[in-house]
């Protein structure tokens, strides 16, 4: 007979997870149902870009990751069931009127002249608030109680990261004149100014608050 | 961004050139399809004299048809609302479908260029794409999804055969991987058509006569066929993994040989 | 003074215009120093196809199917760097027939597709060198699929095509032959 182990510690040594996380389930799910919004959208949008940019490179990376949203829409829609959210259309929502100015005004670019903009407004603007926003969650929320959501947050920011950069060099090597520079910095400070009234992805908080209140004495 | 976005729009660079859908008709010498040429046609083979040049002009075909059936998948995830027009699911599998189109778009411009062609050898015309500007997203997956990605399984399967017979490992390889994403993509259309009309036979019926008409258009002066003289030639066995029945493959190999009868040399 | 005569003289199937095919297949008859030549030329424009031979070597005639002269970018549009190619491939063919070296070259009837594909490479290579034609991936493409797709034909496709004016037809066949061999 195998000689019986000595006991072990469930967590081992260098196991430090912990279990508080900073979102409870209703506050995970709705956050992770805006995810989906905010995927579904853009998956959509970049689709639609597809026709309308003549560039044969930017074409295809659209093509490529219109299909990397998707997925992280998919992602998203499946784990909302898997917190108590049993409709996933419900959460499927913005998390204000002013995310849906923000994504209007981001797809709103149609002709083949306006590249630039579309990929500041995918590329400049949305995807870095969809990184903070990820990865603040990835950070706050328990690495324990709620590991599904981090291994599908890993997964996402994965591709996030990917593409931010694909499409930032896109952008690098498609921008030539000092005009064409200003043009993608005012339309990246039009869109910015529209999700700063959104308060991110998420809306308000959607990566904390970083600010100390403090109470002056009387 | 407009919905529904024209052909005539389609974004290009300035080394494609456009050629009518009226011009490509009104060729009185025969309407060409993907390169073929509208008389004396034989099934495309590198045995063939002129074999490794219909190929390569067919390869040139093929890449701008992916490049249109990338639009085309991508104007279907923008067009339609998801739930009240289509659902979450099928909107999933037509981006699912950008990302295999732009696969293929980057395969068959590195095929051409291995092929000897280069990007705007030839002219390009927008009938493909049209088919998926249908307002109807069960008449357009029909269209796009049965008719035309079940042409791209007989094109695909026929340069997969060509290479094999020309010895090119190269050309043998690539259409045997977009073969299997083919058959994917006509799998969807058939699961999709079978499911969104469930209960609503007329529209079934509609999109099925949607998708004849496209079918037709594709099987012009015979290009497409299960005989000696079709250069494409019906590939009946991946058309019955991608949920076609005997008697709809049938139908088309038909309806190619009408469409071969009917034209005047 | 080169002579050309087009045949037909006017089109009515495709945007043709005579004088300019004349204009084009004198500048190469005189680039290929075939000056003193009149060359007939037959086109025939109900084709779509891009056949072309010579029918007669003397006198010149060359017979060509209309695709063969077509802006493939604009079909039914004359493509005058495409015709340029086409007549100068031809009466390169010519010349090569009136020398010495290819005496004993088989008739263009028995020419096996490799053998042609061969000699086309070599004459093409050397339209490439005279600034005639752009076309070199194309014609490796077919002389790929006439002799296998592998390094021994790809160093074989290099020889001829870059042999201005030093083979002969002994050259060309043992070549082509010997890539067959080393597929087998």
């Amino acid at each position: 007979m195998a000689e019986v182990k000595r006991p072990r510690e469930p967590f081992a040594p260098w196991d430090r997870r912990v279990l508080p996380g900073l979102f409870d389930v209703e506050e995970t799910a709705r956050r992770v149902g805006n995810y989906k919004w905010v995927e579904t959208k853009l998956f959509e949008t970049l689709g639609g870009w597809i026709a309308t940019v003549p560039e044969l490179d930017v074409k295809l990376r659209l093509g490529t990751h219109c299909y990397h949203h998707a997925w992280h829409a998919e992602l998203f829609d499946k784990r909302l069931p898997e917190l108590r959210e049993m409709n996933p259309e419900r959460l499927a929502i913005p998390p204000n009127e002013n995310l849906v100015d923000f994504m209007e005004a981001m797809s709103e670019p149609e002709a083949p002249g306006l590249t630039i903009e579309k990929l500041v407004g995918a590329y400049r603007v949305l995807l870095p608030h969809k990184i903070a926003a990820y990865t603040y969650h990835r950070n706050g929320t328990s690495e324990v109680t709620d590991m599904p959501t981090i291994r599908m947050l890993d997964f996402v920011l994965q591709d996030e990261m990917n593409d931010w950069r694909e499409g930032e060099m896109l952008l690098k090597s498609i921008i030539e004149t000092d005009e064409e520079i200003e043009r993608a910095t005012a339309h990246q400070a039009r869109l910015e100014k529209l999700m700063l009234a959104a308060g991110g992805i998420a809306g308000k908080g959607s990566i904390g608050n970083a600010y100390i209140d403090i109470t002056e004495e009387k | 961004m407009r919905k529904i976005f024209p052909a005539e729009e389609l974004a290009r660079d300035s080394r494609f050139v456009r050629q009518s859908n009226e011009d490509r008709m009104n060729d009185p010498r025969g309407a060409r399809v993907g390169g073929s040429t509208g008389e004396k046609l034989s099934k495309l083979t590198p045995t063939l004299p002129n074999g490794p040049d219909r190929a390569r002009a067919l390869m040139h075909g093929i890449f701008v048809g992916e490049i249109q059936a990338l639009e085309g998948a991508g104007r279907t995830c923008y067009d339609f609302e998801t739930t009240t027009d289509v659902p979450f699911a099928m909107k999933l599998d037509m981006a699912r479908q950008c990302w295999d189109e732009a696969r293929h778009c980057e395969i068959s411009v590195a095929l051409a260029e291995h092929m000897g062609t280069e990007i705007g050898e030839f002219a390009e015309n927008t009938l493909l794409y049209q088919a998926a500007c249908n307002p109807d997203p069960v008449l357009r997956l029909t269209g796009v999804n049965r008719a035309l990605e079940g042409l791209a399984i007989d094109v695909f399967n026929t340069m997969k055969e060509f290479g094999s017979l020309a010895g090119d490992p190269v050309l043998e390889f690539c259409e045997d991987w977009m073969l299997a994403d083919e058959v994917t993509h006509v799998k969807m259309g058939s699961d999709w058509l079978r499911e969104l009309t469930l209960n609503d036979k007329e529209r079934l019926t509609k999109a099925l006569e949607f998708q004849k008409v496209v079918d037709r258009l594709f099987s012009f002066n015979g290009f497409r066929g299960e005989d000696d003289e079709n250069p494409i030639q019906l590939t009946r066995r991946f058309r019955e993994l991608a949920g076609f029945s005997d008697e709809e493959i049938d139908d088309i190999a038909q309806m190619s040989r009408e469409a071969a009868a009917e034209t005047v040399h | 003074m080169t002579e050309i005569q087009i045949e037909p003289n006017s089109f009515e199937m495709v945007f043709f215009d005579a004088e300019k095919i004349a204009n084009l297949a004198s500048e190469v008859a005189q680039i290929l120093e075939l000056g003193d030549e009149q060359i007939k030329l037959r086109i025939d424009e109900t084709s779509s196809m891009g056949r072309s031979k010579v029918e007669s070597y003397d006198p010149i005639i060359l017979a060509v199917d209309g695709g063969a002269f077509e802006n493939t970018q604009r079909p039914r549009y004359l493509g005058e760097t495409r015709t340029s190619e086409t007549i100068a491939r031809l009466l390169m063919r010519i010349i090569d027939r009136r020398s010495p070296g290819f005496a004993n070259a088989p008739e263009d009837d028995l020419l096996d597709l490799p053998l042609r594909v061969a000699w086309d490479t070599y004459t093409v290579g050397r339209l490439n060198h005279l600034g005639l034609s752009t076309q070199k991936k194309r014609r490796q493409y077919q002389f790929r699929n006439r002799h296998g797709f592998s390094d021994a034909a790809d160093e074989a496709f290099t020889y001829l095509w870059g042999s201005p004016n030093k083979l002969v037809w002994a050259d060309i066949e043992r070549i082509s032959v010997g890539c067959r061999i080393a597929l087998v």
